[in-house]
This record gives C-alpha cells, sequence and structure tokens, in this order.
C-alpha cells in the first residue's frame, strides 16, 4: 500500500519529484565532492610526504657548514632519528633554459641536487626512487605543462644541456608557494655544473615520534649550529602543499553549505505546498483514525526514498565532476592510497547531506499534526500572505549570487598584486633579490645606488634580512628571521598595530606573535652580538614566505651579516618595464615583477580558483533557473482557480502574466542586492577565516567593482528574467471556465 | 438495548449549547435542523473529530472527550466509521487500496489479519455493497452513488461500534442516494449503529429517532421506532409534519 501510495504520488507529481530529488542529488553531490577532494589531497599529500620521507625539522643555510659539529649535536639528542645535508646549487634563472624557454622571468629560486642518501627523497611519477644517469634531468612535475615539457626536451644551464628523463614529485617543494624547485641530476654532471651556481644547505632530521619541534628548535639555535636560512618543520611542507588545492576545495565546501541550506528551503516550500494540497485527505485520513504518526511516517517514506535516489546520483556526480577537479592535484601529488577510507568517507558525505534535509523534512512534517480531521469536510484552502514563497526566491537569488561572488572575489584578491601584502610582501611593483653572491652588502649598495639615480625609478626601498636569537616565553630561543629597513615606503598588510618606525620597535608576523605568544605593546628579546636588545611588538602583519615566521625592524642593529637583501621599487609609467628589469638584470641580480611573481607563485592556486568560480557560477546558474522556474510554476498552479476567475472577469493572460512576473522578479532583484552585499562582507570574512590559518590574517577582498555591479548581477537577473518567464508561461493555458468547476 | 453513545451538556464556541443526549445500541439516529443550526459541529464532537469547548462524551464505557488526540483517532479506527458528503477518498489510490486504507492500518502488527485475508474480506464486503466490479477502478471513474457505497464499504470494514454520516447522499441524486440508503438501512438491520446528520426528511423517516436541532439546542424529538416494510409513506408524512410544527 505504500509503495502504491509513494509511486502513484510521484507519477502524478513529475515536477515536484524531480526538483526534490534535483535538489537531494545537488547537495549531496557538492559535500560529497569536498570530501572526496579534500582525502584525495591531503591522502595523496601524506602518502607522497611519507614516501619521499621527508623530514621533520629543515634548517635551510648558505654559508660554510660545520659537519663536525652537527654529528656532536646530532649523536648528543636522543630524539634524533638520523640526519644528512642535502646539497642545493642554486641556479642563476638567466642561465637557465628548458627546451629552449629561458627561466629569467622565473620567481623561484631553481637548482640542482642529487637524490638523498636515505631520506627526503625526489619520486618518479611511478612514486620510486628515478635512477638518474649522466647527462640526465629529472625535472618538477609543476614546470611540465608550465614548459611544455616531455620526456627527451632538453634543459640548457649556461651552455650545457641535459636532457630531461623524466619529471618529478618534491614532496618538499612540489607547490608553487615553496619558493625553490629541485631538479634531480646524478653526481657527477653536479660535480661538473658546481661552478654554475651557488651551493645552499638543507641540514635536514628525522625525529622520533613525539618530539616537541620548539624544544628540538631551541636546542638546535642554542648549540649555535648553521642557521643562515629560514626553518622549516614537517607540518608546514604539509600546510604549504595543502594551500594551493586547497583553497578550490574549500570554495566548494562553501558551495556545498548554500547549497544545502538552498535544498533545505525548497525541498521545505515544496513540501509545505504539497501538504497544502494534500490537507483534505490528509483530514480525512485523520478522519478515518490514521494517527499523526503514521500520516508523517507516509510522507517521510517518500522523501526517505527520494534521499536515496538523491544520494545516488549525487555520488555519481561527485565521481564525475572529480575527475577535471582531481587532475592537477594527482599530476603534483599522486594519488592516495586509501581507497576504503576515501569511498567510505565520500559515502559518509553524502549521507550526511541526505540526513540533514532529512532531519529538515522531520521536522517540517509536525505541520501535518495541525492539520485537523475537519479539513477533510471543509475545502477552503488556508490562504497564506505568500510572504514565504517570495522570501524564498530571494534567499535563493541572494544564496546564488553569493555563490557566484566569494569564489570571484576570491580569484580576483589572489590574482590581484595588492595580494602579496596580505602575504608579507610589500606593495612595489619591482623586487630585486640579492642572495647566494660572495659580498651582499658591497652588490646591495651598487644597485641602490643605480635606483637612486635612476629618473625612471619613482621610489625604492632596501630590505636587509638577518638571523637573530630571540628569547621564547619559557626561557628557550629561537632563530628569528628579522628584515630591518624602512618598511613605510612599501607596506605590508597589519592586521594588529603599525609597522616599526623607531629604533626599539619591532613587527611580528602572526604566526611568529602566535608562537611567541605576543601582542601589540608586548616586549621581545632579541639576542644581537651575544648582547640582549628589547625591542616593542608595534603591529602583527600577514606573512607566508620564509615559513610564515619573519619580524620587520626599522634599523639593522649590528653588523652581522645579512642572509639575503631585497630592494622593492616602483616604477614611472612611462617606463618600459621588460627592458629596465633587463638592465638590472645585467648586473647580475634576480629582477622579479610583482605581478609576474604572483602569478608564479599563486599559479596552481589561481587555475584551481578558476575552475572552482566556473562550477560555481554553473551551479548558480542551474539553481537560480531551476527554482525560480518551479516556484512560479508551483505558485501558478496553486493560484490556478484565482487566474482563472481573473479571465472569467476579462484580465488578458498578458495583463495577468505581467502581475507574477513582477511578483517573481522583485524578490530575485532584493536577493542580488543582498547577495552581492552580503558576499562582499561576510565573504571577506569567511575567506579570511580560512586564509587566517595559513598566516595571512589581514585578509581583505580585491573586489572588481565592475564586476560586482554589472557582471554577475547581469547573469543572475539574465537567468532570473527567463526562469520567471518560463515559469509563468502556462498561464496562458489556463482557462476562463475553469473557475466555474469549483476549486477541486 | 444498552446505551452506546452518551453526550451530556455539550458545548461548542457560540454554535452548541447544553447539548444532551443517548443513543442506544442498534439504533438509527438522525439529526436535522436548518443551515447553521450545528448538526455537523455536533456529529464532529461526538465522534472525537473536534474537542468540545465542555461537556462530556461516552462511547460504551470510554470518556472521549477525555482523550488524546492519538487516543481518539485510535478510536475511530477500531470503533467508529465515517461517511462524508463529498465521498474523500484518497486521489492516488484506486477504489479496492481505497476500502483496504484503514482496515490495512487496524491490522499492523502481531495478531492482525494477513492481506490477503484482508483483502479477501474487502471483495465480501464490496459483492455486498454491488460494487465488486469497481476494485481497480480510479476514484474519477465510478459514479457519485458507486463511489458513496465504496465509502460505506471502508466505513465497515473495521466493523464499528457506530457510523456516522454526515449528509450522506447530500452530494447525489435521488436513485443513487435511495440506493445508499437502502445500504444504511441494511446494515443497520445487521445491528450497526448509525448517527445521520440529513437535511433530507426522506432518509431521516428511515430512522428509529430524530432529533431537531436550531441555534446548538436540541429542540425536539420524534421516536419512529424500526421501519417497516409498508409504512415507508406515512412515516414520511408524519416526519413532514413534525418538521414543519418544528418550524422547517
Amino acid at each position: 500500500m505504500l509503495k502504491k501510495l509513494i509511486w502513484n504520488d510521484v507519477k502524478q507529481n513529475k515536477l515536484m519529484s524531480a526538483a526534490t530529488v534535483f535538489f537531494m542529488a545537488i547537495s549531496a553531490a557538492l559535500l560529497a565532492l569536498t570530501v572526496l577532494l579534500c582525502s584525495n589531497l591531503l591522502g595523496a599529500i601524506s602518502t607522497l610526504m611519507d614516501s619521499a620521507i621527508v623530514p621533520d625539522f629543515i634548517q635551510m643555510h648558505t654559508g660554510a657548514v660545520d659537519d663536525a659539529a652537527l654529528t656532536r649535536f646530532s649523536e648528543s639528542r636522543e630524539e634524533v632519528q638520523d640526519w644528512q645535508i642535502c646539497h642545493f646549487l642554486n641556479l642563476d634563472n638567466s642561465n637557465v633554459a628548458l627546451d629552449g624557454q629561458s627561466l629569467i622571468d622565473s620567481a623561484q629560486d631553481n637548482g640542482l641536487c642529487v637524490q638523498g642518501k636515505r631520506f627526503d627523497f625526489l619520486l618518479g611519477m611511478d612514486g620510486t626512487c628515478p635512477e638518474v644517469l649522466p647527462g640526465e634531468v629529472y625535472v618538477p612535475i609543476c614546470y611540465r605543462d608550465r614548459y611544455g615539457l616531455a620526456a627527451g626536451s632538453t634543459m640548457t644551464i649556461e651552455g650545457q644541456t641535459l636532457t630531461v628523463a623524466g619529471f618529478i614529485r618534491d614532496a618538499q617543494m612540489n607547490s608553487m608557494m615553496a619558493s625553490s624547485k629541485r631538479f634531480l641530476v646524478s653526481a657527477a654532471d653536479y660535480a661538473l655544473l658546481r661552478d654554475q651556481g651557488e651551493e645552499e644547505y638543507l641540514i635536514e632530521f628525522l625525529l622520533r615520534d613525539g618530539v616537541d619541534m620548539n624544544v628540538f628548535q631551541t636546542a638546535y639555535t642554542a648549540s649555535g649550529l648553521p642557521a643562515n636560512g629560514p626553518t622549516i618543520t614537517r607540518p608546514l611542507v604539509r600546510m604549504m602543499n595543502a594551500l594551493s588545492d586547497g583553497t578550490m576545495i574549500f570554495v566548494i565546501f562553501l558551495m556545498s553549505i548554500i547549497m544545502l541550506l538552498i535544498s533545505m528551503l525548497c525541498i521545505h516550500f515544496i513540501l509545505s505546498l504539497q501538504m497544502e494540497r494534500d490537507r483534505k485527505e490528509v483530514g480525512m485520513l485523520k478522519a478515518l483514525g490514521i494517527g499523526r504518526k503514521e500520516i508523517r511516517r507516509l510522507y517521510f517514506a517518500k522523501y526517505l526514498l527520494f534521499s536515496l535516489c538523491g544520494a545516488f546520483i549525487g555520488l555519481g556526480m561527485a565521481a564525475i565532476l572529480q575527475k577535471p577537479l582531481a587532475r592537477q592535484l594527482q599530476e603534483l601529488y599522486g594519488t592516495a592510497d586509501q581507497g576504503g577510507l576515501k569511498i567510505f568517507a565520500t559515502l559518509l558525505a553524502a549521507l550526511l547531506a541526505e540526513g540533514i534535509i532529512l532531519l529538515s523534512i522531520r521536522h517540517s512534517l509536525k505541520k501535518t499534526d495541525k492539520i485537523s480531521a475537519l479539513d477533510a469536510m471543509f475545502q477552503a484552502q488556508k490562504a497564506g500572505k505568500g510572504y514565504g514563497k517570495v522570501l524564498l526566491i530571494g534567499f535563493v537569488t541572494a544564496a546564488c549570487t553569493f555563490l557566484m561572488l566569494v569564489p570571484q572575489n576570491l580569484y580576483n584578491t589572489v590574482s590581484s598584486p595588492k595580494f602579496v601584502t596580505y602575504m608579507g610582501i610589500g606593495s612595489a611593483e619591482i623586487r630585486i633579490d640579492i642572495r647566494q653572491i660572495k659580498d651582499i652588502d658591497s652588490m646591495t649598495a651598487q644597485i641602490a645606488a643605480a635606483l637612486g639615480k635612476d629618473p625612471q625609478v619613482r621610489k625604492y626601498t632596501v630590505l636587509q634580512t638577518c638571523s637573530y636569537p630571540a628569547a621564547l616565553p619559557d626561557g628557550g630561543t629561537v632563530n628569528l628571521t628579522v628584515e630591518a629597513g624602512d618598511h613605510s615606503i612599501f607596506p605590508v598588510s597589519f592586521s594588529a598595530g603599525t609597522l616599526p618606525m623607531n629604533e626599539n620597535e619591532i613587527a611580528l608576523s602572526s604566526l611568529n606573535a602566535e608562537e611567541l605568544k605576543l601582542s601589540v605593546g608586548d616586549t621581545l628579546d632579541l639576542n644581537v652580538n651575544g648582547k640582549k636588545s628589547s625591542y616593542a611588538v608595534c603591529g602583527i602583519y600577514s606573512d607566508i614566505t620564509n615559513g610564515g615566521k619573519t619580524a620587520k625592524i626599522h634599523n639593522r642593529p649590528d653588523t652581522a651579516p645579512v642572509i639575503w637583501n631585497v630592494l622593492y621599487a616602483s616604477l614611472e609609467e612611462s617606463t618600459d618595464r621588460q627592458q629596465w628589469m633587463a638592465r638590472y638584470r645585467g648586473m647580475g641580480v634576480d629582477v622579479t615583477d610583482i605581478e609576474g611573481y604572483v602569478r608564479d607563485t599563486y599559479a596552481q592556486t589561481l587555475a584551481q580558483l578558476r575552475l572552482a568560480s566556473r562550477v560555481a557560477v554553473g551551479i548558480a546558474v542551474l539553481v537560480t533557473a531551476v527554482v525560480l522556474t518551479l516556484f512560479l510554476k508551483l505558485i501558478v498552479e496553486r493560484e490556478r482557480y484565482a487566474i482563472s476567475l481573473r479571465k472569467a472577469l476579462g484580465f488578458t493572460s498578458e495583463t495577468i502574466k505581467r502581475t507574477y512576473f513582477v511578483k517573481g522578479l522583485l524578490p530575485a532583484v532584493s536577493g542580488i542586492v543582498v547577495g552581492l552585499t552580503l558576499g562582499n562582507l561576510c565573504g571577506e570574512s569567511l575567506c579570511g577565516m580560512v586564509l587566517k590559518s595559513f598566516g595571512a590574517d589581514s585578509f581583505r577582498f580585491v573586489i572588481n567593482w565592475g564586476q560586482v555591479m554589472a557582471g554577475i548581477p547581469i547573469v543572475i537577473l539574465g537567468v532570473a528574467i527567463l526562469a520567471v518567464w518560463a515559469g509563468i508561461s502556462q498561464i496562458g493555458q489556463i482557462k476562463a471556465y475553469e473557475c466555474c468547476r469549483g476549486k477541486e | 438495548m444498552d446505551k452506546l453513545l452518551r453526550v451530556e451538556n455539550l458545548n461548542k464556541d457560540k454554535i452548541l449549547h447544553q447539548v444532551s443526549f443517548e443513543m442506544k445500541q442498534g439504533e438509527m439516529l438522525a439529526v436535522m435542523g436548518p443551515s447553521g443550526s450545528g448538526k455537523s459541529t455536533l456529529l464532529y464532537n461526538v465522534s472525537g473529530m473536534d474537542q468540545p469547548t465542555g461537556g462530556k462524551v461516552w462511547l460504551g464505557d470510554t470518556e472521549i472527550t477525555g482523550l488524546s488526540e492519538d487516543a481518539k483517532a485510535d478510536l475511530r479506527l477500531h470503533q467508529m466509521g465515517f461517511i462524508f458528503q463529498q465521498m474523500n477518498m484518497i486521489a492516488n489510490l484506486n477504489i479496492l487500496d481505497n476500502i483496504l486504507l484503514p482496515v490495512m492500518q487496524a491490522n499492523k502488527g502481531k495478531g492482525g489479519k494477513s492481506k490477503s485475508e484482508l483483502m479477501a474480506e474487502a471483495k465480501r464486503r464490496m459483492r455486498q455493497l454491488s460494487i465488486s466490479e469497481l476494485g481497480s477502478r480510479q476514484i474519477t471513474q465510478v459514479s457519485g452513488g458507486q463511489l458513496q457505497r465504496a465509502c460505506i464499504c471502508r466505513s465497515i470494514m473495521n466493523e464499528p461500534e457506530i457510523l456516522f454520516a454526515d449528509e450522506p447522499t447530500g452530494a447525489l441524486n435521488k436513485s443513487a442516494a435511495e440506493e445508499v440508503v437502502a445500504e444504511l438501512l441494511k446494515l443497520n438491520r445487521e445491528g450497526m449503529s448509525i448517527l445521520i446528520v440529513t437535511h433530507d426528511s426522506k432518509v431521516a423517516s428511515t430512522c428509529d429517532r430524530i432529533m431537531y436541532l436550531l441555534d446548538g439546542r436540541i429542540r425536539g424529538e420524534l421516536k419512529l421506532g424500526k421501519p417497516g416494510n409498508s409504512m415507508e409513506k406515512q412515516r414520511e408524512e408524519r416526519v413532514n409534519r413534525w418538521l414543519m410544527d418544528m418550524g422547517w
């Protein structure tokens, strides 16, 4: 009987049933897709990091290395399981070409290395350590598509050619956000090319399980071991890897939450309409003595069946959608070996989406309790004021506008040159890096002098980076990378306080402030040349460079050697930027166009965000079209009697259509306005919450007002107009005589 | 005869005022009165479909007015049968399924009859009501008289103690109305107690007793006794005279 009731109801209400399944399917698809991509990403990163045996603690260092001191330190520390020094030959990008394409514009530090002896392996595409023969090179996988490389392509370093034998996944530096890229060569070629670059060291430690990283880092710093460079930990490597694709997953997660809300509301609306229509029958069932629970069960059984169909279709959709979305992810990180768990988690996500919807349906079904047995006797429908449907149309268009706007704003923000200021880089046009050369200071002075005299340079600043031990609250010390100079010329974005203007002031990156447990107004002690110097914390800023743990002061307090220097400049508008950059590169320094740097660093993230925002646009357009058409159809069907009566009284179809068109479109327009407002305000906080965990806590949307005020509203409005028109088209088919037959 | 239904000082808003009456087992009682007199309201309140604002109603030893909504629903399912003027049925089900709907619900769980037993019972009842060939038809594919007979069939499937009929012939033509009244009479002769709300003096004249309701109060009562085979015309005339006396 139950089966018959459900099946007959579905047959008679195909549109409502299809719409319900559609909402359930799309909600399940998006949540399942989030989990699928998330488990793919995290699983693949974990698998890659485990296979490559990524070290727990890495100290990058430029300068001499005392092997004996490192051996003594490692042997004295119980927590050290293994350690090694990995050599990295940092090449001059202007001397490197891949298949004839120069790396001169690359913002990355490209260098050579040989395969790790015991850990930190660079893995081939099949997950094994490739055997590199002399004359061969394995290229980071992220360069394959960018430079159109294949096995047999060539890499030229200062006239010497290596053949690309394959591609590698570097668990440590795979992400474009990691500023270095390692090319794998044979030991013989490394020795041969030794003079073509500056050698850097990665001092790597594998630690035993459960070791407190801070304690180890403090001990390392206290031992006075090589520390001329940033420190990187395994969690940071994982975070860098997760960040580029994680942003896309976040956008999809955001979509799935919004879609779930839309679905719950739409299904609630459909259910309300159905209950209104079934009022007499429900009343009759009650009059016959069928209990309230039984009546709820009758409805619930139908929706349970719909939700099973929805979950099934949703899982299929997720499986189809994940292929293009996970392509980059799989290329960079490989596949995760956690099939069963992934399938279980995905299934659980789809069921969770359906479960949430079913719970809301169960709640809505309590309305049937209010239908009395007397409703079977009285024909009159309870006339509502119609605020519900108006609000719902408004809400759906608002949510769809929000859905289109937030990923687009996020994309615009990440692709904007201003974005780097949230990430710890000054708001300049040009960045000149002076690293890995014999005399950094004199080269810096030479370039600064040239910039000072250059009429094409509007303004510039020199920032020197040194490393000082800082006192931890627990009495230990940690090496702090400190950038000294005038930060007011190209300021970064501060989430609290201001930039350092005086000698005893220091600004901290948010990750450093958190780790050192300091806020604006507190004092930090630095060990400068063996003497304690106190600094007042004047500001906290976002930074993801150098592991996100940096600090800024106004003046360098001593003549201790700098690790590197960076000069920022902005040029006069008439300047030919490429020509200008070529001129300075000729002076032997790395010159980067900041826009190019952003393109380079966030290329993966931007590509994924672009894809995610296209999916968001597709879903928003589809949902707006389906919801508005469906609702208008349902509203017209519900008011069929009143429409017929108006026709009988002499109203034309066009006049009636116009009324319904306005009724449908007005809430849609209001929804667009609300969606734009919320998208620009709340969307920023939402994205900020995620980016904050990566150290970018002063995040602000960079809004493309043309797109926001024209593009998105026009698209949604266009879809809304078409959908409303399609929804009310059946008004023309309603006959004037229908009202004479009565409401039944 | 034993008392089956007892109504004491029943009030409902401003519609019913201090209505009291009793109904015996096997009795067929008609409630008449002009439109707006409170006839249907009385039926809804007596049957537990609506909650009175005062007074008490007993079905046998059970006080209906003190029961919860679910308990009242259970009572309606097992001990009462209903026939409505509009012949309410589920549009998605055919005639047979509609007839089976309440009886299947009543037989759910342990000790209930099996589906095949219920099906056989439904077909037997349908034969008695001369609608056996209509089982597979949709409710829109049968006449009003046939549909009301299907409703009667549905109402007696659970072998109720009392049948409530709200204007059962109100939406039917003359011949269909006569068929329905004949079926109700037949049921009453078999021992079914029936409370009918009606406008039709002809229907009322077939009952044992008629109560006249005006402005929510019982204004008069006419005892007719069980109808014989040849006294039909005289009963109807007697009822009409009485109704005229009541101001009908």
